[in-house]
């Protein structure tokens, strides 16, 4: 018990030293809890007065909850790759850890239930309520609540152990020094592929049903069972919990749980004194030796003088940095399941194809301030602890910003303009929208990009593990709040042609002296919201010293 | 070469450096020694333009540091204590990368004969992440001496180092102030100090206590064959008992 003991004395005095945070993160907890909970009961209630629905309520609850619990053990599995490596077979305390007269299986036991609460702690805080309405709402017996929660951390352990032993056996196979990259990779290339994969079964089709359709679906859904897979055995033991009976298969997850988990333990301990590891280690075969000349690509950049030079070593680490290509992968996902999500949309009426086009120059701003903060924002803080090199070299502030600006400017320039052109393409929207889209798309790239890596420059934080850590500052909310405001100020200017063509088609031309007002305020909305930032960041940039703040 | 004038650094109420004046002139090695807390590595960044100071002046080649400071940047070159470098470059591509932020002439030659200088030709082509301590550490310096720079800010040159790259980075350095270069230096060793430096400057509470050569040091604690370490306790306990005083 020393070693849990030691970790949990640890996790209390991170939390006494950021009292605040703590709190936030208890309040944001409660009420994720309590909204769930509600969600939940409403839910069930519904369910329960849903005319016609007899007696096969019951069934769809359960098997709602078993799709809640595959999806969860699905992203459980997601995000346990990479995990387990850093945490189960590359944390820099476990040379330590062994050096203690403990057993190496015990110090893997610790190191497999940190992994766990790495990995599941949330998905299990997110499911708890869902089970407490359910209990609530059924007028479970106090026992429900024991195996529900047992029955549910049990359920968890299985991804975890899956994730666990995967990652093992990719540490032997991938290449050397590339297992975290591998992992990264996979995870994230999963993860995107089924977001995008959920997005185009397209569930509002639904609501197109009619109700004898939607009630035979509903009927088809509650007899669908699969009862060898586990989120099936997890839902089986919280129903027979709710009559106040112990199901066979919670006693099956558990003891298959707690014995995958020590399994895992045992291996990894074998694993670890075996040397298996081959692709953790960094030092691979020997490289080419010799004078390697640049390659072809760097050759007009490097024709730009320091800001060519910063944008090819920017994009070599893009190359080599999963944690930053990843991020790429996500935005990917996201402009898919924007594109997929609009075109549903597309209809016969020419007016209602207008409208969702109007609507799309409006969110084209959003999805393009939310892309600036995962690709522009981070930038300049992703020079992490080697940003000295830059300050000590002859180099102005301003050149450092603006080489970061025109890195990103080509990437969320085309993303902004290809979804205009794809989505307005795609609807089938007046010309006048049909030109809108794709301005609306390059202009918020434009402005996101300015106001990301401006604010990001303004407010760095080198000492960000990852890309996605550096927006979670006082410049994150900033820059969210100025995207969010530039969308809204786009919409406004947008929002009198996508009127007058809604109104009477035919009746606006970009080419008419009003066409050209209001791409000239466009034009000046994207100047400002792109200057004024990276002058701002440029001159805070300027000021900010190493080791200070 | 660099020349710092009533430098004053304070972080709140803290002052970490309290008025600190000395030169480097060319063709001198400068030790800067003090007990930890002294202010050395203060002092250092301040001059490399990574801290701004709070007051007082710092010029390189005549440039000041706050007036000219690309002209003053453009003649530094630094070795910090920790040597982080960008972990998924190799090193040649650092050097690569370092030679076009600087506009240096001929860089991929010049990268390719400090690589050979410090006798890494063999990993040249391999990620930073894969490198030793010591071996970033030898990259770091290729890094700073890259585009030959007339004046050298060197903070903690020896860690991490093997005796025979210690030995190298020990004449590196005379061999630059030999040849007309400046270097300033902050180091623990005092062997090291003793051994290459042509003057020391001691620094206690971010106040110089003590300056000049080995032999104007001896004098000061009147002992002739006394050592830098010697010299270097006796002075800081002088100065720490004048301060609880």
């Amino acid at each position: 018990m020393i070693l849990p003991a030691m970790r949990l004395r640890g996790a209390l005095n991170a939390l006494r030293r950021t009292p605040l945070r703590a709190l936030v993160g208890v309040a944001m907890l409660s009420g994720v809890f309590i909204g769930v909970l509600a969600a939940t009961r409403r839910g069930v209630r519904f369910l329960e007065d849903y005319p016609g629905i007899g007696s096969i309520s019951g069934a769809v609850e359960q098997r709602s909850l078993e799709a809640l619990f595959t999806v969860l053990m699905v992203a459980v599995a997601f995000s346990v790759l990479t995990g387990a490596i850093a945490t189960l077979y590359d944390s820099s305390d476990l040379p330590f850890l062994l050096s203690l007269p403990v057993s190496a299986a015990r110090v893997f036991g610790l190191k497999v239930v940190e992994t766990y609460v790495n990995s599941a702690l949330l998905p299990a805080l997110f499911t708890l309520p869902v089970l407490v309405g359910l209990g609530i709402e059924r007028d479970a017996p106090p026992g429900y609540y024991l195996i529900a929660v047992a029955a549910l951390l049990a359920l968890y352990a299985l991804p975890v152990a899956a994730g666990a032993l995967a990652a093992l056996v990719l540490m032997r196979v991938a290449p050397a020094g590339r297992a975290k990259e591998v992992a990264t990779g996979a995870s994230v290339a999963l993860a995107a592929a089924l977001v995008l994969g959920m997005r185009a079964l397209r569930p509002e089709r639904l609501s197109n049903l009619t109700p004898e359709q939607f009630d035979q679906a509903l009927a088809r859904f509650a007899a669908w069972h699969v009862g060898w897979l586990p989120s099936a055995w997890g839902s089986s033991a919280v129903w027979r919990a709710l009559r106040g009976e112990v199901s066979p298969a919670a006693l099956l997850l558990a003891v298959v749980s707690v014995a995958l988990l020590a399994g895992v333990a045992r291996v990894a301990a074998l694993a670890y004194r075996a040397g298996w590891f081959r692709a953790l280690d960094a030092a691979g075969k020997p490289g080419v030796v010799g004078a390697l000349p640049a390659a072809r690509w760097e050759a007009p950049l490097a024709r730009l003088g320091p800001a060519g030079g910063m944008i090819v070593k920017d994009l070599r680490l893009l190359a080599r940095d999963p944690s930053q290509w990843s991020q790429l992968l996500v935005l990917a996902a996201l402009a898919g399941v924007y594109f997929i999500s609009t075109a549903s949309l597309a209809a016969q009426m020419q007016t209602f194809r207008d409208l969702v086009g109007a609507l799309n120059l409006m969110f084209l701003g959003f999805l393009m301030a939310g892309v600036g903060i995962r690709t522009a924002f981070p930038l300049v803080s992703l020079e992490g602890e080697g940003f000295w090199l830059l300050r000590t070299a002859p180099l102005r502030a301003r050149q450092v910003v603006l080489a970061k600006f025109w890195g990103a400017l080509p990437v969320m320039v085309l993303l902004g303009g290809g979804l205009g052109v794809a989505v307005a393409g795609r609807l089938g929207v007046s010309p006048v929208l049909a030109v809108a889209s794709p301005i609306a798309g390059v202009c918020a790239g434009i402005a996101a990009t300015g106001l990301g890596v401006g604010l990001g420059a303004a407010f760095p934080r080198f000492d960000a593990t990852s890309p996605a850590e550096v927006p979670l500052s006082t410049g994150g909310l900033l820059y969210m709040a100025l995207g969010l405001a530039y969308a809204a100020l786009a919409t406004l200017l947008f929002a009198y042609p996508s009127y007058r063509t809604l109104r009477a088609p035919g009746s606006f031309h970009w080419s008419s002296v009003e066409g050209l007002a209001v791409l000239g305020a466009v034009g000046v909305l994207t100047l400002l919201w792109t200057v004024l930032p990276l002058l701002f960041g440029s001159a805070r940039l300027a000021r900010y010293e190493s080791g200070v703040g | 070469m660099i020349d710092v004038r009533l430098l004053v650094k304070s972080y709140g109420r803290v002052r970490a450096v309290d008025g600190v004046s000395f030169g480097v002139q060319e063709g001198e090695v400068v030790a800067l020694l003090g007990p930890n807390g002294a202010g050395k590595s203060t002092t250092i960044k301040a001059v490399t333009g990574l801290l701004r100071p709070s007051g007082g002046t710092v010029s390189v080649g005549g440039h000041g540091l706050e007036r000219e400071p690309l002209a003053a940047k453009a003649m530094l070159g630094y070795v910090p204590d920790r040597p982080y470098l960008y972990q998924k470059l190799t090193g040649r591509e650092l050097l690569r990368f370092l030679a076009r932020l600087r506009g240096v002439a001929e860089g991929e030659a010049k990268a390719d004969a400090w690589l050979e200088h410090f006798d890494l030709q063999r990993s040249a082509n391999e990620l930073i992440e894969t490198y030793s301590h010591g071996m970033r550490q030898k990259l770091t310096f290729a890094a700073a001496l890259l585009h030959d720079p007339p004046a050298l800010v060197i903070d903690e040159p020896m860690v991490g180092l093997d005796p025979r790259a210690a030995h190298d980075v020990r004449r590196l350095m005379r061999q630059r102030a030999d040849d007309g270069g400046a270097v300033l230096l902050t180091t623990h060793s005092m062997e090291v100090a003793e051994a290459v430096s042509d003057r020391v400057l001691l620094l206690h509470h971010g106040r110089i206590v003590a300056s000049g050569s080995m032999t104007e040091l001896r004098q000061k604690v009147g002992v002739d064959d006394a050592t830098l370490e010697a010299i270097f306790l006796q002075l800081t306990e002088e100065a720490a008992r004048g301060a609880a005083a």
